[in-house]
């Protein structure tokens, strides 16, 4: 069995982020980095697919700068066999359509059985590498997936829909599954591990010999959300606050007229 | 008349004596040692440890903890039964010699006699009431073990085995002494040199000289037999503490105290980290469970113990030892249990009150290595939440790197990145750079700094955490990541001294940093205090403070730093109420070992148990070193509802507070 995870590398959600001089991405200094959440879910889904089938091969794919390697190491200390970098230091400016499309060009006559990847990703969450990636090389896809079965060529996958509601789905190999919180909890590198990974293949794939989509769409501004006035809190009494309250709700809203 | 005894009185000193008592010897010599030479071979299937190097330390360790009984009598009851039971046993071990010496080598041989006048009468006295206080005292052990036995005191077979031989053997050496002295010394100058014989002489004389002979003869041959058995079976029973435990001592741990074995991450050999059984382990870990007494003074000291979880130190090394002897091959995380080894805070209390120089807490790290190296595994998620925290952003909080050093921005000190002009770099540490109570703390400390006129740094976004909860944790890997980065940072800077005010983050640096080439002095913030305010530097208004003091587990018992925070405490004008548990004694506040990291699922709450003692001091101020303690305290005056009554504060806040 043949797997591929892709992979991105994101700022730590808890960094200070600032709009880069473009105005179009965020600056890079003093940003930590790490794996994307969701595709921490997607690596430890491959690695225990491997487990359960014994016989499996898990490419684990990144695009980005070198920095990205630091991130496909962890992958492959969580168990991943093999790492396709490729290499672009501009990959945070590509668009969605671009970064499927190079991803299907590399699986392209590749073979695999299964191709996991985060539901979205932390930094751009646009939500539809998984799902075009399945469309450009012809596969079904499941996406948002949050429970993952396999049995013998078959995927048994539960979808998380709206108002915490769950969807089944049954369908045969190769499939691309995308997967959301809750799959299951991305184990701890052992130190054996971390010291084989460092051993593992990880090539390095210069970018133009993948890209042969143009981009659809174009960031044009990224800005923080405006600050809006704050809340007000009452204090005093319960009958001083209903009072107040009343008092607002006919001065600033319609609710009471 | 010249005083002195017939030695082989009525017994003879014939070949039909000499021989079968040597032949009995001979045996029961070899008997003990072959009995110990089985247990080396157990012991050796430990890993190799070094622990002959410097002799000479060693051995005045050793005798100073056997022949004063240092660390047995350093709890008085039953330390002081021990001790004077060992003394009069010594005595009596040493005139059974001189007797030997005497009768069957100076005597025999030269004719020499030394046993007579003054040196007799002395001799006499001396062994006369050794074995009485002996008797008294193995009485004080008996109706304490099983009559008043406290709680958690185990008594085994082994007990009633000790207690009765060493009784016998006491009684029966009393009534040879007796049978004899109502033959041949009732009426002389000499019985009285014999008071505790004479009243046992006094009570046989009624029985008539032929029944007295026959009475001597045979209990002097049942003593005999005795004594011979008492020699087979110290390897066989817990009487090995004899040998074993004061060995134990020579095989003490030299320091630095409590410090880490390092791990040899680079080595590409090892397919193993930590230890999961017994052949992981060092030949000490299983000497230990040999030297224990089991006197549980370790398990009445642990504050996980004292709080209903599963873990009594005693009971880890125990089962190793038994380990060792009886499944060699067993699985030891499992056998000990994951609840035990994850409960333990590192607090060192029952390290520090061992009598027997055990080491138990590198057992359970070594325990948590392997666990954490080698299968990933944590006391829980918001354990490995935060070393995936750590990893990307340098501190188990998960907050942004970049914002560590936001909350000195304001107090004009610069990052070394700025400027590395300074006196000294303040290592401020994780919950000093981010956790709001704990920033109050650091920055009093530069308040104090900047009244002493001292210049100090801070690595800012640089720094990163010194590794300690996760090196406790079991975490080696990215403890040593950790350290190796900041310690080329610091060197990097070429900085003289560092002062911190985390005793973990002082203890890591001072102590574990030196094993990877890190040998810039760091100070305890407490000792850089005193010392400005003994060199008038830095000028205090001692102002009327009544409070209570927490010695921390890593300034106190891992350092041994108790003077220099009462010296603050007093400077300040604090009244210091010392809790029941202070010093050595103190209880952890819950948070050292990485337990800072866990939440707490079992027993009760430590915390809320510390704080509920300083309550009962009734002083309205809690005092305290360190910011675990610190955040553990603040959470704790909540649980135990006391809030309104007791507010805890780190030392440096009430001396900044206090600045002339």
């Amino acid at each position: 069995m043949k797997i591929l995870v892709c992979i991105k590398q994101v700022p730590d959600m808890e960094s200070k982020f600032k709009v880069d001089a473009g105005g179009t991405w965020y600056a890079r200094t003093d940003l930590a980095w790490r794996m994307n959440e969701y595709d921490e879910y997607a690596v430890e889904q491959a690695v225990q697919l491997k487990e359960q089938v014994k016989d499996a091969d898990v490419t684990v794919l990144c695009i980005g700068s070198d920095q990205v390697k630091e991130t496909m190491k962890k992958a492959l200390a969580m168990g991943c066999d093999r790492g396709a970098h490729i290499a672009d230091d501009a990959a945070f400016g590509k668009e969605p359509f671009e970064i499927a499309g190079i991803i299907a060009e590399f699986a392209k006559g590749k073979s695999f059985d299964l191709i996991f990847t985060g539901m979205q990703s932390q930094d751009r969450a646009s939500g539809q590498v998984g799902v075009l990636i399945a469309e450009m090389l012809d596969m079904p896809s499941i996406s948002t997936v949050v429970h993952f079965a396999y049995d013998n060529g078959t995927v048994l996958a539960k979808r998380e829909l709206e108002g915490g509601v769950k969807a089944c789905v049954k369908v045969q190999a190769p499939v691309v599954i995308t997967c959301q919180l809750g799959m299951n909890t991305p184990r701890y590198p052992t130190l054996p591990n971390i010291m084989k990974a460092k051993k593992k293949e990880l090539l390095s794939l210069p970018v133009q010999d993948l890209l042969k989509v143009a981009a659809r769409q174009q960031t044009a501004k990224i800005y923080f959300p405006e600050k809006k006035g704050g809340g007000t809190v009452l204090e005093g009494d319960v009958a001083e606050m209903a009072d107040k309250l009343i008092r607002i709700l006919k001065e600033k809203t319609g609710v009471l007229a | 008349m010249e005083f002195s005894r017939e030695i082989y009185w009525n017994v003879g000193h014939g070949a039909w004596t000499l021989v079968p008592m040597y032949l009995l010897a001979i045996v029961a010599i070899g008997l003990l040692v072959k009995g110990f030479l089985r247990r080396v071979e157990v012991y050796k299937q430990g890993l190799p440890l070094n622990r002959m190097d410097q002799p000479g330390r060693r051995l005045a360790i050793m005798l100073e903890n056997v022949l004063l009984q240092k660390k047995v009598t350093g709890v008085p009851w039953p330390g002081l039964l021990h001790g004077f039971f060992f003394w009069g046993f010594g005595l009596l071990v040493i005139g059974t010699t001189l007797i030997v010496i005497q009768a069957d080598f100076t005597d025999l041989l030269f004719d020499v006699k030394f046993l007579k006048g003054t040196f007799y009468k002395l001799f006499s006295i001396v062994l006369d009431l050794a074995g009485l206080v002996c008797i008294v005292m193995l009485g004080g052990l008996l109706v304490r073990r099983y009559f008043f036995a406290p709680e958690g005191l185990e008594t085994k077979k082994d007990d009633a085995i000790m207690h009765g031989l060493l009784f016998v053997i006491l009684i029966t050496g009393f009534i040879i002494e007796g049978a004899r002295m109502a033959v041949t010394e009732m009426g002389t100058p000499l019985a009285a040199w014999s008071p505790v014989g004479l009243v046992v002489a006094n009570i046989l004389s009624g029985l008539g000289e032929a029944p007295l002979l026959v009475l001597h003869k045979m209990t002097w041959w049942f003593h005999l037999l005795l004594v011979m058995s008492f020699f087979i079976i110290i390897p066989l029973t817990k009487f090995r503490h004899i040998l074993t435990t004061s060995s134990n001592y020579f095989f003490s741990d030299l320091g630095p105290k409590g410090k880490l074995v390092n791990l040899d991450l680079e080595n590409e050999e090892s397919e193993t980290f930590g230890a999961t059984s017994l052949k992981e382990m060092t030949w000490k870990d299983i000497f230990d469970a040999d030297a224990c007494t089991l006197c549980k003074r370790c398990q009445d000291r642990c504050p996980a113990f004292a709080t209903g979880k599963p873990l009594s130190p005693m009971k880890v090394v125990n089962q190793l030892g038994e380990a060792a002897f009886t499944d060699p091959e067993v699985n030891l995380i499992e056998l000990i249990g994951k609840d035990v080894l994850w409960a333990c805070t590192t607090c060192r209390a029952c390290q520090e009150i061992c009598p027997a120089a055990i080491e138990h807490v590198g057992k359970i790290i070594e325990l948590r290595r392997s666990m954490v190296l080698m299968e990933g595994e944590f006391p829980g998620e918001e354990v490995m939440a935060a070393m995936e925290a750590t990893e990307v952003n340098g501190n188990p909080l998960g907050i942004g790197y970049a914002e560590r050093g936001d909350w000195a921005a304001e107090l004009g000190i610069p990052s070394l990145a700025e400027d590395t002009a300074v006196d000294v770099l303040y290592f401020v540490g994780c919950y000093a750079s981010f956790d709001k109570r704990n920033i109050a703390v650091a920055k009093s400390f530069i308040k104090l700094c900047q009244a002493a006129g001292v210049k100090v740094g801070i690595l800012g976004k640089e720094e990163k955490c010194c590794g300690e909860p996760m090196r406790k944790i079991g975490n080696e890997y990215l403890y040593q990541s950790l350290a190796v980065d900041q310690i080329e940072l610091i060197k990097s800077y070429g900085m003289k001294k560092i002062v911190t005010t985390c005793p973990h983050c002082f203890n890591t640096l001072n102590k574990d940093y030196r094993d990877l080439g890190f040998d810039i002095p760091v100070q305890s913030y407490t000792e850089f205090l005193a010392a400005l305010i003994g060199s008038g530097k830095l000028r205090i208004d001692a102002r009327e403070l009544s409070c209570t003091y927490h010695d921390s587990c890593y300034l106190g018992r891992h350092n041994d730093i108790y003077e220099a925070p009462r010296q603050l405490i007093a400077a300040a004008g604090g009244r210091l109420i010392e809790m029941d548990k202070n010093r050595a004694e103190a209880f952890c506040c819950s948070a050292g070992g990485g337990r800072i990291l866990a939440e707490e699922k079992i027993g009760e709450r430590i915390n809320v148990r510390r704080v509920e003692m300083a309550a009962a001091t009734g002083a309205p101020v809690l005092l305290s070193n360190c910011p675990f303690c610190l955040t553990m305290f603040e959470d704790g005056v909540k649980g135990a509802g006391v809030e309104e009554s007791l507010r805890p504060k780190d030392i440096a806040e009430i001396l900044a507070e206090r600045i002339r």
